[in-house]
C-alpha cells in the first residue's frame, strides 16, 4: 500500500515531515487540582493531575520523596472498533509504567516527601500516537497543578514508510507494520527520557528518524509553551494585575 | 464562628477554613437567606451547556455539562442476531463509567461507589421510558439487529450525575445516525462505505440513507435534596456530601411521571415535599427541551 504518493503527499494529505494538528486546554476538570485536553490530529487526551495529597496505601509511603501513580485507560467508543477491555489489558498497564516512569524522573519528588502525586489520563479518541499524546496532556496538567518539575516533558513518534521518515503517525501508519519511533525529550535541557521502538531499522536510518522525532517534541514543547503563557496571562488578568 | 464579613486577606482565609470546617454551618447561614454559596436560588439549576458529535468517531455521541458536571456518552452500532422471543428487536446496552479523573475520591482499581447505582439507575429509566422502540433497530427479521451500545464516561464529578448522564444519553441517541448497510453473498451484512454506494452492491441496501432514531418521548430528570424544610434543586458534590437525602424524579416531556427515587437518607419527606419536587422538575424540563431543541437545530444547520 501506498503511504506517500509520488507528489509526497501522505494518506491524510500531509508532508512527511509535518506534525499534525496540536490543540490543548488546561483546567478542564475543575475538581482536578490540574487538568489538560491535549490533541494531535483525531487523538484526543484528557489528563487529571490529583496531588501531592496523602498517600492512600500507607505501606507504599516513601519518607523522602513523593509516590507518583499513573494509570492510563482508553474509553470504549475512542478506537474504531468497541473495545471490551479498556482497563487492565497489558497494553494500558505497559503505557500506564511508561507514562509513570517518564513523569517521575522530571518531577522534584524529593521536594513533597510523604505525599501522592496521581496522574490519571483517559484517551477519548484513538488515531495513533496516543502514548505521546498523554504525555504531553500529562505535562501540562502537572503545570496546571503547579507540581515543581525539572523541565516540561514533550513527546512525539516517527517511523519509516516507503523509504521515507515520516513524522507523527496516524493509526493507519502506525498499524502499516514499519517502525515507529516513541521519544520523549526534555526540551531545556536537551535530554532524551522517553525512547522506544519497535521493527527493524538500519542504525543510520534509525538516527534520521530519532532526529526527527526530537525536531517534533520540539515543536510541542513550543505549543505547550505558548498555552501556558496564555494561560498564566489569563490568570493575571483575573486576579486584576 | 468567625465573621465572614470584610474584604482582607485575612477574613477570605477565615471564610474557607470555616467552609471546610464546619461545612453544615456554612451552607445553613446561606440557606437562611435563601441564597446558595455559589449565589444560586434553592430551586434554580445550574447553567446547562449540550454539544452534540463530540466523539467523531461513533455513530452518536454528545458532550454534557451541568455546571462543573462533565458527562460524555456515545453510541456505538454492531450487528448482532436478535433473540429467538424478539426477532424484530434490537438491543441497547447502557454502561457507566466514572474514572479516576473525574472525583478526587475515586480510586483507580476500584469502581465508585456510585457508578453501578446511576447505571443501573440509566438502564432502568430509558429503557422503561419507552423513549426508543427497539423495533427502529432491526435490520432483518429473525436474523439480524442493531445492538446500540451507549457508554457514558463522566469526566468531571460535581453532583447531579445521574441528572447529567440522562440528559447525554439522551442527546446521544436525537444524535445517532444509523449507517447504510446491505447484505452481502454470504449473508453478512456490511457497512456500504460512501465511496462505492450507488455503484455496484450485489443486493439491495437494507436501509437506503442514514437515518436518525424516531424518539416518542424524552425523558428529563432533576435531582434535589433536602434538608430540614429547605429543597434545593441540582445539588453540587460539596452539598451532596453534606446534605445527603436525595430526590431525583423524571419526567418525559409530556410532563408525565417516568420515575421517583428517593433512597433513604436523614430527611422523611411528606408527600408535600415530593410534589415541590415534582413541580421544580416540571419547569426543569422546560428549560432542558429548550436547549436541547437548540442544539440539535444547531447540528441540522451544519
Amino acid at each position: 500500500m501506498e503511504y506517500v504518493n509520488p507528489e509526497g503527499l501522505r494518506l491524510d494529505g500531509r508532508r512527511p515531515l509535518e506534525m499534525r494538528q496540536l490543540r490543548a486546554e488546561i483546567g478542564v476538570v475543575a475538581r482536578a487540582d490540574g487538568s489538560a485536553v491535549f490533541e494531535m490530529g483525531n487523538t484526543k487526551v484528557i489528563a487529571a493531575i490529583y496531588g501531592p495529597r496523602e498517600v492512600q496505601n500507607k505501606s507504599q509511603q516513601i519518607n523522602d520523596q513523593a509516590v507518583v501513580r499513573c494509570e492510563y485507560s482508553m474509553a470504549n467508543f475512542s478506537t474504531g472498533d468497541r473495545m471490551r477491555k479498556p482497563k487492565h489489558d497489558r497494553r494500558s498497564t505497559e503505557i500506564s509504567l511508561v507514562i509513570r516512569q517518564t513523569m517521575e524522573a522530571c518531577i522534584l519528588t524529593h521536594l513533597m516527601p510523604r505525599s501522592q502525586i496521581d496522574i490519571f489520563v483517559q484517551v477519548l479518541q484513538a488515531d495513533g500516537g496516543t502514548r505521546s499524546a498523554c504525555i504531553n496532556a500529562a505535562t501540562l496538567a502537572l503545570a496546571d497543578a503547579g507540581i515543581p518539575m525539572r523541565d516540561l516533558v514533550t513527546s512525539c513518534a516517527a517511523g519509516y514508510l516507503n523509504t521515507t521518515p515520516l513524522l507523527d503517525l496516524s493509526y493507519v501508519e502506525d498499524s502499516a507494520g514499519g517502525p515507529d519511533v516513541t521519544v520523549g525529550i526534555l526540551p531545556k535541557l536537551d535530554k532524551v527520557t522517553l525512547l522506544q521502538m519497535d521493527a527493524k531499522l538500519p542504525l543510520d536510518t534509525f538516527e534520521t528518524v530519532l532526529q526527527l522525532a526530537i525536531e517534533g517534541c520540539k515543536a510541542v514543547a513550543n505549543y505547550i509553551r505558548e498555552i501556558l503563557l496564555e494561560n498564566t496571562k489569563q490568570l493575571e488578568f483575573r486576579r486584576g494585575v | 464562628m468567625a465573621a465572614a464579613s470584610g474584604s482582607d486577606l485575612s477574613s477570605e482565609m477565615e471564610v474557607d477554613a470555616f467552609r471546610r470546617l464546619f461545612p453544615l454551618c456554612f451552607h445553613e447561614r446561606h440557606l437562611l437567606k435563601s441564597i446558595r454559596p455559589d449565589g444560586r436560588t434553592l430551586g434554580k439549576a445550574r447553567d446547562t451547556i449540550i454539544s452534540l458529535g463530540a466523539v467523531t468517531s461513533a455513530n452518536g455521541s454528545a458532550l454534557t455539562k451541568i455546571g462543573c458536571t462533565t458527562m460524555l456518552a456515545a453510541i456505538k452500532l454492531e450487528v448482532m442476531t436478535p433473540t429467538v422471543e424478539s426477532p424484530d428487536e434490537g438491543c441497547i446496552a447502557i454502561d457507566f463509567h466514572m474514572p479516576p479523573i473525574c472525583s478526587p475520591i475515586v480510586r483507580p482499581g476500584r469502581p465508585a461507589d456510585a457508578a453501578p447505582v446511576v447505571a443501573k439507575q440509566l438502564s432502568d429509566t430509558i429503557l422503561s421510558s419507552g423513549m426508543i422502540d427497539l423495533k427502529e433497530l432491526s435490520l432483518v427479521s429473525g436474523k439480524a439487529a442493531w445492538m446500540a451500545y451507549l457508554d457514558i464516561y463522566c469526566l468531571d464529578a460535581d453532583g447531579s450525575l445521574f441528572d447529567a448522564a440522562l440528559l447525554s444519553a439522551v442527546a446521544a441517541f436525537s444524535h445517532l445516525q444509523i449507517p447504510v448497510v446491505s447484505l452481502n453473498d454470504e449473508g453478512r451484512i456490511v457497512l456500504v462505505s460512501e465511496d462505492n454506494g450507488g455503484g455496484k452492491l450485489e443486493k439491495e441496501p437494507v436501509n437506503k440513507e442514514k437515518r436518525k432514531l424516531k424518539l416518542a418521548t424524552i425523558p428529563f430528570s432533576l435531582t434535589c435534596v433536602l434538608h430540614k424544610n429547605y429543597i434545593l434543586a441540582d445539588p453540587t458534590a460539596e452539598e451532596e456530601s453534606i446534605m445527603e437525602t436525595l430526590v431525583t424524579v423524571v419526567l418525559d416531556s409530556s410532563s408525565q411521571l417516568v420515575s421517583l427515587y428517593k433512597p433513604g437518607g436523614p430527611v422523611l419527606a411528606h408527600t408535600s415535599a415530593i410534589q415541590d419536587c415534582v413541580a421544580l422538575t416540571r419547569q426543569r424540563l422546560k428549560e432542558l427541551q429548550k436547549i436541547l431543541n437548540e442544539a440539535i437545530s444547531d447540528m441540522e444547520v451544519d
